[in-house]
């Protein structure tokens, strides 16, 4: 019976463990989007080439929105180019707008010219609204938003081509991608 | 050559502290002292070795050798010597190394200096030390490598993080409460060897009672330290955020504090082994659940080192020293069961004892606030956040709790308190803190916060002061001192009992400081054009003008400067400061600070325009705030009050022995 | 009864003040929407900072939020209003004190258990009411300890 006392060892010890190492399955600073499987949040800006694009211009077609900024080193220089040849492949199909996280108009510019520019428009949002409507923590973020207006998916950190992939596979019709 | 010498003394001290464990464990078991006598040289040696490593990195940090990968990620040919030296423990692997250092310091002071007492359990106190530091130096051969090399070697580094370059506490804040990480390894190993050895008695519990109040002194500054650096440095006007890495250094001080005070419980009437034990295991467990936290990345902290292997080494360090330190204790259980028996319900036992409990509650109210958002995403997968509003609901009532006890516990007497002693000693701090927080009333003071604090350490206070007046006019009447004499020889002769009343006054003063600079607090935000004033809080502050350029010492560094210049009840110029650091994303704020004992202006700016010189300015008035920090140097001075060594002779001669000893009455506390 | 006299009057002495600490922490019924906005703001995360709220923090997209509020409250919103415009964007991280009563609970349950195990403890397990039975002075019992070193040597 005085045997049972030697349980508390592993009573102890084995949940500790247990919690301590999921902690390193996940990223600690990613947190959950409630937004996935709503509405995306509706918005009008200005971009980086003077014209305005909003939501209604985009209704019934799936498109990104990458939040990147050009002090984001190295994460979204890594991603630059796939969100590029993403965009360059799909064509008509994909739609990519570019968000400016708390950077400036003509950084952002320098960051184009360096690392090339794909040719989608990219909003100047200055306030930070836009980022505090998608619930963003920090760049680089990807929504992934379906032709109903319905976030698919959210990509928290750099993309890859593979994760590219992935993503767009649920908004995009099969055929395009 | 350099490096390779750093890489050496590494392999060499992981070599010495693997042959010293085993050394140790041989002659604990077979007897050999000639066994013992080597194994304490190679611990020795263990921290030459490291003291060679250290040296080796710092040297590489001055010479700016980027071949280093830990020099080319943390040093530039602009870094000043200072900050190339301090960067020593600016980043994962050169903390290790100055840890590593610490620690085998620690270990080669204690077995040296028991060397010739203690038979039965230094060996085993000497191969469980030996055992922790093999595990650094393992850590720094394998997953962890100061001296990794990086090719191509590149003409410039990327400098060092930009929040450790921006004030000198860098230099005193990780160092202090390394030594008090470090140190509690040390009542750790003597808690390991009692339990091998069943020598938990009176003479185990001295020793570390004493080892455990060294390190507590050195981890309570350094904690103060890093609460002032992160005032004066991080720009948001507060000293403590809870945050993971914070809460990480706090836990084994609250399991530490605990053990201190029931040990003077087991002291004094025997008992307590199963508990005291606890304490000591817990508190060494607590100080690698923190180191953890900091290096592995699983939580997000102001703190923590960039993700890498090292975490699930650290985590197996855990898991394996909680295992065998609390197999040891259910192994020994039946044999430390026999608790003796408390005396009265209220007395100063039982007081300690409450003391205890709710210190350990205090533990796992921040065990659980720091680890529940990782229990919550592991189950469910959500994220949730646990911040100040709920540490300070759940911590605060705890605290008040223990600071009436603090004044309350030591004025009891050992044995059970009658209703008239209580009044005796109670009544007139009681009567006063009354009068007192009435006359504050009466001058206008409405916040019920203040108030309280103010009653409860005039309270605390009032009866701090009692007892030491009660003590002093009882000696100089029994020993036809002046009141003078008196105090001293009072106060040196029992530097137990009024180093813990140094201690706890200082406490008392952090206490009400954090009360009235939390509650009393004023902020604005403001924007002002050149030549603009604003008032704040009896201050008028004028903005001068807006400079941008290059810092002096680091011309890397870009610093936007808000000149300003203000008048009140402190009057002078300060600059306040954004820096543009080129390996940094954002800007780091430089605030300025305005100390006066009464309270503190402090200016963050927030924004700028250098085109019209318009800045946003961040604004506080806080009061008493420096008090906080004398407060936590009062602790200091109490508690080494209290370690110092009583004059006293320790060996007692023949003669004095063969006549009949007059039990001279040491009021141990 | 007057046995119980000291433990009573402590023991009520230290409830009352920590539940008073418990009372006193809580926000009072705000006046003006500036301090309604800035209690909100205590108590919302800075989505870019590290731990602390938007009403401490110096980023930009804290002093946004903290815009948002202003603009919420002066619309007329609630504080559960406010909060839960947040949390429809950032999910229940936002908010720096968890939601569910069940975290708030487990802490005070457990200092309060401890509490009453102490005093069940004390009470159970009391010796006589005299003073702890004679024991050596500590300078007797050194002298003592040192002896049997000696002999161990």
């Amino acid at each position: 019976m005085h045997h049972l006392r030697w349980l508390l060892v592993p009573l102890l010890v084995i949940p500790l463990g247990w919690l301590l190492l999921t902690g390193f399955a996940r990223d600690p600073r990613e947190v959950a989007s409630p937004l996935v499987g709503q509405q995306a949040p509706a918005w009008t800006y200005e971009t980086l080439d003077g014209d305005t694009l909003s939501t209604d211009e985009l209704a019934g077609r799936p498109y990104v929105v990458n939040f990147w900024a050009s002090w984001c080193i190295p994460a979204c220089v890594d991603e630059h180019p796939v969100l590029s040849s993403a965009y360059q492949r799909g064509g008509d199909e994909l739609m990519i707008v570019g968000v400016l996280y708390q950077d400036t108009p003509a950084d952002a510019e320098s960051f184009l010219a360096r690392y090339g520019d794909a040719g989608y428009p990219h909003l100047i949002d200055a306030t930070g609204r836009l980022a505090i409507d998608f619930g963003v923590t920090g760049p680089p973020e990807t929504f992934f938003v379906d032709a109903d207006g319905i976030v698919q998916a959210k990509q928290f950190g750099p993309l890859t081509d593979a994760l590219m992939a992935d993503h767009l596979a649920r908004i995009l019709p099969s055929a395009a991608r | 050559m350099i490096p390779s010498m750093g890489h050496a003394s590494v392999l060499i001290g992981l070599g010495l502290t693997v042959y010293a464990a085993v050394a140790f464990v041989l002659a604990a078991r077979g007897g050999d002292p000639r066994l013992n006598t080597s194994a304490r040289r190679a611990v020795i040696g263990s921290f030459v070795a490291a003291g060679i490593g250290c040296a080796a990195m710092v040297i590489s940090l001055l010479t700016h050798d980027f071949g280093v990968r830990y020099v080319a990620e943390n040093n530039a040919t602009t870094t000043p010597p200072f900050i190339g030296v301090i960067s020593l423990w600016a980043a994962l692997e050169g903390s290790i190394l100055f840890w590593a250092l610490l620690a085998t310091g620690w270990a080669a002071l204690v077995l040296h200096r028991y060397r010739d007492r203690y038979r039965q359990l230094m060996p085993w106190v000497g191969a469980t030390l030996a055992t922790v530091n093999a595990f650094f130096f393992a850590v720094m051969t394998w997953p962890g490598n100061p001296f990794a090399l990086t090719s191509p070697v590149a003409a410039e580094g990327s400098g060092p993080n930009a929040l450790l370059q921006n004030h000198p506490f860098m230099a005193l804040h990780p160092p202090l409460l390394y030594l008090g990480y470090t140190g509690m390894a040390v009542p750790f190993a003597f808690g390991v060897a009692a339990l091998v050895t069943k020598r938990l008695d009176e003479e185990w519990l001295r020793i570390v009672r004493r080892w455990t109040l060294i390190p507590w002194t050195f981890l309570t500054l350094g904690i103060v330290a890093g609460a002032w650096w992160s005032y004066e440095v991080l720009g948001w006007g507060g000293y403590w955020a809870w945050d993971p890495v914070e809460n990480a250094a706090l836990l084994p001080w609250l399991t530490a504090t605990a053990f201190i005070h029931s040990a003077m419980v087991a002291e004094r009437r025997g008992g307590l082994r199963i508990w005291t034990s606890a304490l000591v295991i817990a508190t060494f467990v607590l100080t690698l659940v923190g180191t953890f936290l900091t290096r592995s990345g699983i939580v997000a902290s102001v703190h923590s080192f960039t993700q890498s292997p090292i975490g699930p080494w650290f985590l197996a360090a855990i898991l394996v020293a909680l295992t065998a330190a609390l197999g040891l204790l259910v192994w020994r259980l039946p044999d430390l069961s026999g608790d003796g028996r408390p005396s009265g319900t209220v007395s100063r036992e039982s007081a300690f004892l409450l003391n205890n409990v709710l210190f350990l509650g205090l533990t796992f109210a921040v065990l659980f606030g720091t680890l529940l958002p990782l229990l919550v995403a592991a189950t469910s997968g959500d994220t949730i956040s646990v911040g100040a509003p709920w540490f300070d609901t759940v911590t605060v009532p705890i605290f008040v709790a223990l600071l009436f006890l603090m004044g309350v516990g030591p004025a009891l007497p050992w044995g059970t308190a009658s209703w008239s002693t209580m009044r005796e000693r109670f009544a007139m701090p009681l009567l006063i803190a009354v009068l007192v927080t009435a006359g504050a009333v009466g001058l206008g003071l409405r916040e019920v916060a203040s108030l309280g604090t103010l009653g409860l350490a005039v309270f605390v206070g009032g009866i701090m002061i009692d007892e030491v007046i009660r003590g002093t006019r009882a000696r100089a009447r029994g020993r036809n001192e002046d009141h003078a004499t008196a105090a001293w020889r009072l106060t040196t002769r029992n530097r137990r009992r009024y180093g813990g009343y140094g201690v706890h006054l200082g406490v008392l003063v952090m206490a009400v400081a954090v009360a009235i600079s939390s509650g009393l607090a004023s902020d604005r935000t403001v924007t002002l054009a050149p030549g603009e004033t604003v008032t704040i809080g009896g201050y008028q502050i004028r903005h001068d003008r807006l400079v941008v350029e290059p810092l002096s010492t680091d011309v890397r560094v870009i610093e936007t400067r808000a000149e300003v210049t203000y008048s009140g009840a402190q009057n002078g110029s300060l600059d306040t400061a954004l820096r543009d650091y080129p390996n940094s994303q954002a800007a780091i704020a430089t605030p300025a600070v305005r100390t006066s004992l009464a309270e503190d202006l402090y200016v963050t700016l927030l924004a700028s325009d250098s085109a019209t010189g318009v800045v946003t300015l961040h604004l506080f008035v806080n009061p008493l705030v420096v008090w906080i920090w004398i407060g936590g140097a009062i602790v200091g001075i109490g508690a080494v009050f209290a370690i110092w060594p009583e004059r006293r002779a320790r060996r007692v001669s023949v003669e004095q022995r063969q006549r009949a000893p007059a039990a001279a009455s040491v009021e141990g506390a | 009864m007057k046995r119980w006299l000291p433990a009573i009057a402590l023991g009520g002495a230290l409830a009352l003040l920590a539940l008073g600490a418990v009372f006193v922490l809580q926000p009072g019924p705000d006046l003006t929407d500036a301090e309604r906005a800035d209690a909100i703001g205590r108590e919302l995360r800075c989505p870019d900072c590290q731990g602390l709220s938007v009403a401490d923090a110096p980023t930009g997209s804290a002093q946004e939020i903290r815009r948002q509020i202003d603009e919420l409250v002066a619309a007329g919103a609630t504080e559960d209003e406010v909060r839960a415009h947040f949390v429809a964007r950032y999910g229940d991280w936002i908010l720096l004190a968890p939601a569910s009563p069940v975290a708030w609970i487990i802490p005070f349950a457990v200092v309060i258990a401890g509490v009453g195990a102490l005093a069940t403890w004390l009470m159970l397990r009391r010796g006589s009411d005299a003073v702890p039975p004679e024991r050596p002075s500590p300078e007797a019992r050194r002298r003592l300890h040192e002896e049997v070193e000696a002999l161990d040597a």
